[in-house]
């Protein structure tokens, strides 16, 4: 054994039990990951209520231009407006949410306060993304408003020839038809665990680091804790184009325009 | 043919080949995102936005390499 000291540094893969909720355990990941979303909730609650037309607030001002920002953003992606503004509550909460779990790993203190659990040493915080369950329950929060908007778009015979399309006695289309299925249950994983993966990564990776370079730990981490923000802030936002992007998809009609959609839709009502 | 391989080797062997991917998928989409910029610049910032969604989404192999280093 030539380096023993990685597996001893970084944590390990499941998030740890702090106490129990009667049969259900309460783990670190959960605490920071309240602790995380209430700060957020105050932040933008504090942020909503100081907004006027003329804002006096600085706090107000920047909220409003970053909502303003993810909104355009969103607009972009989807086409149009009201759409967006449909999808919009999910999207910027599934941005923001993550944003914040993903940073507050980087903290001071987040590995290092520890706890004792049963005699045994256990990290009090610890940063929501960097449990797999967090993410999973993200990503299926996500794909579930996708697949309820797209039945409720094209209705469950659309929802279907939307994977099988074309002439079903060929197989060749119905080959494709599983295919699609197949990588609609793979997004869940994809989605889940590409988060996870790199913010657990660039937290072991920080801490090899830190491990590897003795005493100056210090000065060594500090560039890869700039490429860590800058990993938070990308997988933010990929996690939120992502989920705008499938709704996109699911929701529009093969073949034609948003425009064509727009036009059947009061018909169809 | 029970030999003892060192772990530190096979973990050596993870990250090396496990970046050869992703180096490879980042480059492309430098390259292409140049390429871009320099035909049409005044959607740069469209180009960019895109590009940082993919760069994402190469960069998840690179996690799941450091994951499946740094958790064995």
């Amino acid at each position: 054994m030539l380096i023993p000291f990685f597996a001893n540094v970084a944590e390990p893969l499941a998030a740890e039990k702090l106490f129990n909720i009667g049969p259900l355990p309460f783990t670190n990941t959960m605490l920071y990951g309240l602790i995380a979303a209430i700060s957020v909730l105050s932040l933008f609650g504090l942020g909503a209520k100081a907004s006027q037309l003329w804002p006096k607030s600085r706090l107000a001002f920047w909220v409003e231009s970053f909502v303003e920002l993810v909104l355009n953003l969103m607009t972009e992606s989807f086409g149009d407006r009201k759409k967006a503004l449909r999808f919009f509550p999910l999207l910027i909460c599934l941005f923001v949410f993550i944003l914040a779990g993903n940073l507050s790993g980087l903290l001071p203190g987040v590995g290092s306060l520890t706890l004792n659990v049963n005699g045994q040493h256990t990290s009090l915080l610890r940063a929501f993304t960097t449990d797999l369950n967090s993410t999973l329950a993200m990503a299926v929060v996500s794909l579930t408003t996708v697949h309820v908007y797209a039945l409720r778009e094209l209705g469950l015979i659309g929802r279907i020839r939307h994977y099988f399309a074309g002439n079903l006695l060929n197989p060749m289309n119905i080959f494709i038809g599983l295919n699609e299925v197949f990588g609609e249950v793979l997004r869940l994983v994809t989605l889940s665990l590409r988060l996870f993966g790199v913010i657990y990564g660039g937290e072991a990776l920080v801490h090899a680091i830190s491990a590897l370079a003795g005493n100056f730990g210090w000065a060594a981490t500090l560039p890869i804790m700039f490429l860590e923000i800058f990993f938070s802030i990308v997988q933010a936002y990929l996690f939120m184009m992502l989920t705008a992007t499938y709704l996109v998809m699911a929701t529009s009609h093969d073949g034609q325009g948003s425009e064509a959609a727009r036009r059947s839709a009061p018909a169809k009502a | 043919m029970a030999t003892q391989i060192d772990p530190a080797l096979i973990k050596g062997l993870t990250i090396g080949l496990g970046a050869i991917g992703p180096a490879i998928g980042v480059g492309l989409i430098g390259a292409a995102v140049v390429g871009a910029v320099g035909r049409n610049p005044e959607i740069q910032g469209k180009i960019l936005s895109t590009a940082f969604i993919m760069i994402g989404l190469v960069d998840a192999v690179l996690a799941f390499v450091l994951l499946i280093l740094f958790t064995t």
